[in-house]
């Protein structure tokens, strides 16, 4: 299978122009920033703070609008000309998700900006930051691919920003409800220890756990998507 | 000489509905082969088939002698375009955004799109809008797309189908073109006239079954019911066999200065198709 950079560019050019001109999804871009702010004004200078802005920007960036643009592809049978294309699996689906990477990992630099977030080790919560973002816009490609329409893609990312967004706090009922404890194996959650533990000096080796679980999340999400993308093929 | 699709045995069927049923064929390279068959009979489905969008439930299918579920690579792809009623396009951008994406996917130079327009007689309309463009132009559109890299195989699903008298002549003519360089064109329709102008060979497809498949000629000449219809001076209709007696009477009105028009009374592909399937066209 050869892969090629131009024809995956060439898929991002166009979702960039594109983007631009769709309103009514790119305007969420702002959501995170002024959230960040507001934060930043407010003087909230905590882990909790900052990540409960760059996870907004995960849910809705990542997968809310990539879930979008997935959705718009497939409802107006665009999807269908792409695959029909010389691009094969792995140039579409990162020709498609290469606009919302770079969107993701913008707005959560100008919100740790904005917000006064500043991580002793910029390279370590840098590559966690990373992992995580194409664990969301894989999640956020599944669901389009699922959903019937960019109106139906509202509906489906909902229960899924849920979970991915509440996951630390369900932590704290684990007592209660020792079953929760499986959340501390949520991606939002392993990313926030990994915060925590950078923010009191932690070297690489202490935060390769949290990296790992991130990674095996990432590569499920992918895994799943394939599989579905090939399912949608021949339908 | 190897042909450019054979299809052996193939049938779909949705759940318990037979939409295509056990039909046989095969597309000469060079050839432009039409599939005729009103709406509902299987055509689409035939060419989803064919282009590897949809798995047949029976039989087999090749293009380029290739079984089409291994045509996924990119070097099988560039071997053909579609053309097809579940085809979209980018609506918030431009004519020539929607081809610029195409001629980079396809690794084709920018000046092709130019080429493309043409054909389609969209050259002065290339920085509208998708959004704004009326039916026909947008299918023009899609078929710009589909012949932006001429391909060696193309798939046609009704190109004509929203298009006004002028530019479906005008399409005519750059199929018939591009079929001289070399393409093979696999073309749909239920417009019995579209068949008859561009078509090699015909296959008429009824509730998912090849019922008769022929050159157009030879399908006039079997189906013919050799009679000549004349028109009279004094406008009177006079429908003679093509025998002695006919021959006889046709002399004698000639003769007698009577005669002002002659038709041979040839069947259409519509008249065929009806009586082969004993339905109406729509
Ligand atoms: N995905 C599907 N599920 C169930 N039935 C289907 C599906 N796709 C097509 N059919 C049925 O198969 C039959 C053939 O459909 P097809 O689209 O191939 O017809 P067609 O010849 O292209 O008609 P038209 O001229 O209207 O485009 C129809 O009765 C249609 O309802
Ligand atoms: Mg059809």
């Amino acid at each position: 299978m050869t892969f090629s950079w131009k024809r995956v560019n060439a898929i991002f050019q166009k979702d960039l122009k594109d983007f631009s001109r769709n309103l009514a999804v790119s305007v969420v871009v702002f959501l995170p920033l002024i959230l960040a702010l507001f934060n930043g004004r407010a003087g909230e200078n905590t882990i909790t703070g900052h990540f409960m802005t760059i996870n907004i920007a995960f849910t809705l960036i990542a997968t809310y609008v990539q879930c979008c643009l997935i959705a718009e592809e497939k409802e107006k049978n665009t999807l269908r000309g792409l695959m029909l294309s010389p691009a094969n699996t792995l140039e579409i689906l990162a020709g498609k998700s290469l606009l919302s990477f770079v969107l993701t990992i913008i707005v959560i630099f100008f919100s740790a900006y904005l917000s006064g977030y500043n991580p002793p080790n910029i390279w370590m919560i840098s590559m966690a930051i990373i992992l995580s973002s194409i664990f969301y816009i894989g999640l956020g490609t599944l669901l389009g691919l699922v959903a019937k329409s960019v109106m139906d893609s509202s509906v489906i990312v909902l229960p899924v920003i849920g979970i991915f967004s509440i996951g630390s706090f369900v932590l704290l009922l684990v007592d209660k409800y020792p079953i929760l404890k499986i959340a501390e194996y949520l991606p939002n959650v392993q990313l926030i220890e990994l915060a925590e533990k950078i923010e009191v000096g932690a070297e690489f080796s202490e935060v390769l756990s949290n990296l790992g679980i991130i990674s095996i999340w990432v590569i499920a999400v992918i895994l799943l998507t394939i599989v579905v993308y090939r399912k949608r093929m021949v339908d | 000489m190897e042909n450019a699709i054979e299809v052996k045995g193939l049938a779909k069927y949705f759940s318990n509905f037979r939409a295509v049923e056990s039909i046989d064929f095969h597309v000469k390279k060079g050839e432009i082969f039409g599939f005729l068959g009103p709406s509902g009979s299987g055509k689409t489905t035939t060419i989803k088939i064919l282009t590897g969008q949809l798995d047949p439930t029976v039989g087999e299918a090749f293009v380029f002698g290739e079984k089409v579920s291994k045509l996924k690579n990119s070097n099988a792809r560039k071997r053909f375009g579609v053309l097809t009623d579940n085809s979209g396009l980018y609506v918030r951008l431009s004519i020539f955004d929607n081809l610029k994406l195409y001629c980079q996917l396809y690794d084709l130079p920018i000046s092709k799109i130019d080429e493309a327009l043409g054909f389609v007689n969209l050259k002065e309309a290339s920085k509208k809008k998708v959004s704004e463009l009326s039916k026909g132009m947008m299918q023009r559109v899609l078929l710009a797309r589909a012949i932006l890299h001429e391909p060696e195989l193309l798939f046609l699903d009704e190109p004509t189908s929203a298009l006004d008298p002028v530019n479906t002549l005008h399409i005519y003519e750059g199929l018939r073109a591009l079929n001289k360089k070399g393409t093979t064109i696999f073309l749909t329709t239920h417009d019995m006239h579209e068949a008859d102008t561009l078509c090699d060979r015909v296959a008429f497809l009824n509730k998912g079954k090849i019922q008769l498949m022929d050159e157009p000629r030879n399908l006039k000449k079997q189906y013919a019911d050799s009679t000549i219809t004349m028109e009279l001076t004094n406008d009177e209709q006079v429908t003679i066999r093509k025998d002695a007696a006919g021959a006889e009477a046709m002399y004698q009105l000639m003769m007698e200065n009577r005669l002002v028009t002659v038709h041979s009374n040839e069947p259409t592909l519509g008249d065929i198709f009806v009586r082969v399937t004993g339905g109406e066209l729509v």
